[in-house]
């Protein structure tokens, strides 16, 4: 597979798209942005029935087979229409958290839930008050029970299963809980975006199973979360550069349309140049976690770091570009810059991916 | 054809076609029969020492005796008639073979593409061959005084005397005039039509039959202490109306022809010489013990993201050309010069911070390392071959369709090189 786009990529992009604005408009991704779980069963059941959820799931688990390649053009358009749900806690994170396990049986248990839609999953692994370095931190797990908190966890309220780290280097677990059981606590947290709903964990004695050792697990699953909120950044700012384009063509004065007016006009050329950048810093990271993964650990961070600052940057425009308007309630823009600056801090800003970045390719 | 060496071991983000891969062996076997020692790691400066300069005027006449000068221009002008897909192959060869991939400068890539698809027959048999062969060496004057963005407003006249044209006026920025033999320039001949209407694109020899041709060049001293280009005087200067291409005030339309296929081109392997820049600052950073800095190394991680970001985008486009799509939606010659110009102007910044001290000092007769060369140098890489801004402009109203300024026309698109 070539980073050329395929046509049968193309397809499933398009069908993607029309399923979102018929399924998903932004007016429904407003009612459930005003929901605490943010959370639409329908809605997921939707995407299984598209056949998205088991895209990159393996065939012998009842998956399509395919990889984080086409997943990553499903979450380009997802992040367009800024779509709530669980896709980056299950697919982005417990998916290949899952696959990096040299676990048969957890993957054998938990894969064909994730393929028909019948399973949300997602990761816990920070420990609250504490930053994106602080994995396992607050976890522990003796004798086959977990105890400990855990924040900032994608999707928490609506996981079907929760798949903690606990311990952190080479003593880290990583443990699969179910989120129902008995002393487990689950708090909504109310979220800046309010379309990516977060919730505080706390475990008690909690039966788990353990899947994995070491916290080069985590790590691995989270650069595929990486590449993929990437392609979800993408989509994104690609949504905010068609809006500042089409307002400033419309939206008249001194008597003539504001994109005429080169401050306004080359705002949006640069955001095309740093969009066009990320978009494909993006296609190749999810070209490399597909074919070539021994360059995943560099290209992650660069493409999540690249993608979010376009992002940000086409957001923060947008917002500008639209004046008064932009800055209410009512208008989308708000909802895109909210995603955005959320997205670019997600597993790390972009200095922590930097110093990553730094630190693997041998600075 | 080729004795099919192996290639590509590693898994490739490029689908090439058997016949790419086949014209791949070819270029590499010609280079591990042909590629000279002396050629092997050589990066040309921007002013070789007269050695160094033969070398390369060996190699390229090496080059262009064996088809390999003017690569994209079509076979039946002695060119090879190479894809975007085919010149990036033959980019990334030469660099795997660490020898310099020469060209004829803007005879090459400004003026044969020009006459390629605006002069005659008779034009194209007179005026593509000595390009190839190196026989002439052009420079451009384009700029004057009072054009430079607004380039459709200059004013050297060019008026008929018979057969011929009679120049008179000035330009100026005019880059190489030191060694061009052959000028191509713009000049108004018809004042009466519109601004972009009135204007001729004409060739015109800098001596006839060893006589000067009435053409003054008049060198300008760069920020960096060289005189690399001058202001250029036009006094009766003669030109044949042959030398007009694509006929009488029809040089606007000329001087905006770009080669479609230079698409591709250098797109997989321009990262290549960021990339050794790159690790060149990391070197000596470290020399200065700085890398446990961490400010340091956001800021080294930043600009090896830059050019990985460079890499991609050329593999993303050189994919889409493979598959047999045209890239369409991909970047174009603004964003990418965008990108890399503004890039490379921050790196000299950040390298200067970095190396301290020393870096406020130069060597005698304002002799300038490395990364103050480049402070000043790519000041100059926004400017010519369009501005920054217009840049910007031609992105947003061509790309972006967004409306243009009321008061300006048509900026200039493409120009000239360092
Ligand atoms: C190193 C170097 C080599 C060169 N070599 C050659 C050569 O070989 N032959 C040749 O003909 N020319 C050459 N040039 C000239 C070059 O093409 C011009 O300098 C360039 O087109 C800008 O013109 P100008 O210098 O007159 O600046 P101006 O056009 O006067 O621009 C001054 C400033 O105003 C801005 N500006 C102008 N118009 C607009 C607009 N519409 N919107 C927004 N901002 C605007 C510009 O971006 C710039 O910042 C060279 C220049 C350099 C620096």
């Amino acid at each position: 597979m070539s980073l050329a786009v395929t046509a049968e990529q193309q397809e499933l992009r398009a069908t993607v798209r029309r399923w979102l604005a018929d399924s998903a408009p932004m007016a429904r991704v407003r009612e459930l942005m005003a929901t605490p779980t943010a959370f639409d069963p329908a809605l997921w059941r939707g995407l299984a029935e598209l056949g998205v959820l088991d895209l990159a799931v393996p065939e012998q688990y009842g998956g399509a087979g395919y990889g984080v390649q086409e997943l990553a053009h499903v979450f380009d358009e997802c992040g367009a229409a800024l779509l709530p749900g669980p896709l980056l806690a299950t697919l982005g994170l417990a998916l290949p958290l899952l696959l990096a396990t040299d676990d048969e049986r957890a993957r054998a248990r938990h894969l064909p839930g994730i393929a028909d839609g019948s399973t949300v999953a997602t990761v816990a692994w920070l420990a609250p008050g504490a930053g994106w370095d602080s994995a396992g931190r607050s976890m522990g797990v003796t004798g086959g029970k977990l105890s400990g908190s855990a924040s900032t966890v994608l999707d928490g309220m609506s996981a079907d299963l929760v798949l903690a780290v606990a311990g952190t280097g080479d003593s880290a677990v990583v443990v699969a809980v179910d989120p129902t059981a008995p002393g487990v606590t689950r708090t909504a947290q109310p979220t800046l975006d309010q379309t990516r709903p977060l919730a505080q964990l706390h475990f008690d004695d909690v039966p788990c199973t353990p899947v994995g050792t070491g916290a080069h697990l985590l790590e691995r699953a989270l650069d595929t979360a990486g590449v993929l909120l990437a392609a979800e950044m993408v989509g994104g700012a690609q949504a905010c550069l068609d809006m500042s384009v089409a307002y400033a063509k419309v939206r008249q004065q001194f008597g003539r349309p504001i994109g005429s007016f080169q401050a306004v006009k080359h705002k949006c050329a640069e955001v095309l140049v740093e969009l066009e950048g990320a978009r494909a810093a993006a296609a190749y990271a999810a070209w490399a976690a597909a074919e070539n993964p021994a360059e995943l650990p560099v290209v992650a961070p660069l493409a999540k770091a690249v993608a979010g600052e376009a992002y940000f940057r086409a957001a923060a425009d947008n917002v500008q570009i639209h004046g008064g308007i932009g800055f209410t309630w009512e208008h989308d823009a708000h909802l895109y810059f909210k995603r955005a600056k959320t997205s670019l801090m997600l597993f790390g800003d972009t200095g922590a991916h930097r110093r990553t970045l730094a630190d693997r390719i041998g600075l | 054809m080729s004795t099919g060496t192996p290639i590509a071991p590693a898994p490739s983000p490029i689908d090439y076609s058997p016949a790419a891969q086949e014209f791949r062996a070819e270029v590499r076997d010609w280079l591990a029969a042909n590629a000279p020692d002396e050629m092997r790691g050589v990066q040309v400066p921007r002013e070789p020492a007269p050695e160094l300069a033969a070398a390369l005027a060996r190699w390229a006449d090496t080059l262009a005796e064996a088809g390999y000068m003017c690569v994209a221009w079509p076979r039946e002008y002695g060119g090879r008639g190479l894809s975007g897909v085919e010149v990036a192959i033959m980019n990334e060869e030469f660099a795997r073979a660490d020898v310099p991939r020469l060209t004829r400068g803007m005879g090459e890539g400004l003026v044969g593409p020009a006459i390629i698809a605006h002069a005659t027959e008779e034009q194209k048999a007179r005026f593509l061959p000595p390009i190839i062969s190196g026989e002439h060496d052009y420079c451009q004057g384009f700029s004057e005084p009072e054009a430079g963005s607004d380039l459709a407003g200059l004013r050297t006249r060019g008026v008929l005397d018979g057969d011929h044209l009679v120049i008179n006026g000035q330009k100026v920025w005019t880059s190489g005039f030191f060694k061009a033999n052959m000028i191509f320039t713009l000049v108004r001949t018809n004042p009466d039509a519109a601004k972009h209407r009135g204007i001729s694109y004409v060739l015109v020899p800098i001596t006839v039959d060893g006589e000067p041709n009435g053409i003054e060049f008049r060198p300008i001293t760069r920020m960096t202490g060289l005189a690399h280009f001058s202001e250029t005087f036009f006094t009766d200067t003669r030109a044949p109306l042959d030398n007009v291409i694509g006929g009488l005030d029809n040089g606007w339309r000329v001087a905006m022809t770009t080669l479609g296929s230079e698409r591709g081109g250098r797109a997989t392997t321009q990262h290549l010489g960021f990339m050794r820049q790159f690790w060149r600052l990391v070197r000596e950073v470290r020399e200065r013990g700085l890398i446990d800095d961490v400010r340091v190394r956001e800021q080294l991680a930043w600009a090896y993201s830059q050019v990985e970001v460079l890499r991609y985008t050329g593999l993303q486009l050189v994919a889409e050309l493979a598959a047999g799509r045209s890239g369409a939606g991909l970047g174009n010659g603004s964003t990418t010069k965008i990108r890399w110009s503004e890039y490379e102007r921050r790196l000299a910044e950040i390298a200067m911070d970095l190396l301290g001290p020393d870096a406020l000092v130069v060597g005698p007769g304002y002799e300038l390392d490395h990364w103050q060369e480049e402070l000043l140098v790519t000041r100059s890489h926004t400017i010519w071959g369009g501005t920054a801004e217009v840049q910007r402009n031609i992105v947003a109203e061509r790309v972006l369709g967004l409306p243009k300024d009321p008061a300006v026309a048509p900026a200039r698109a493409a120009g000239g090189e360092r």
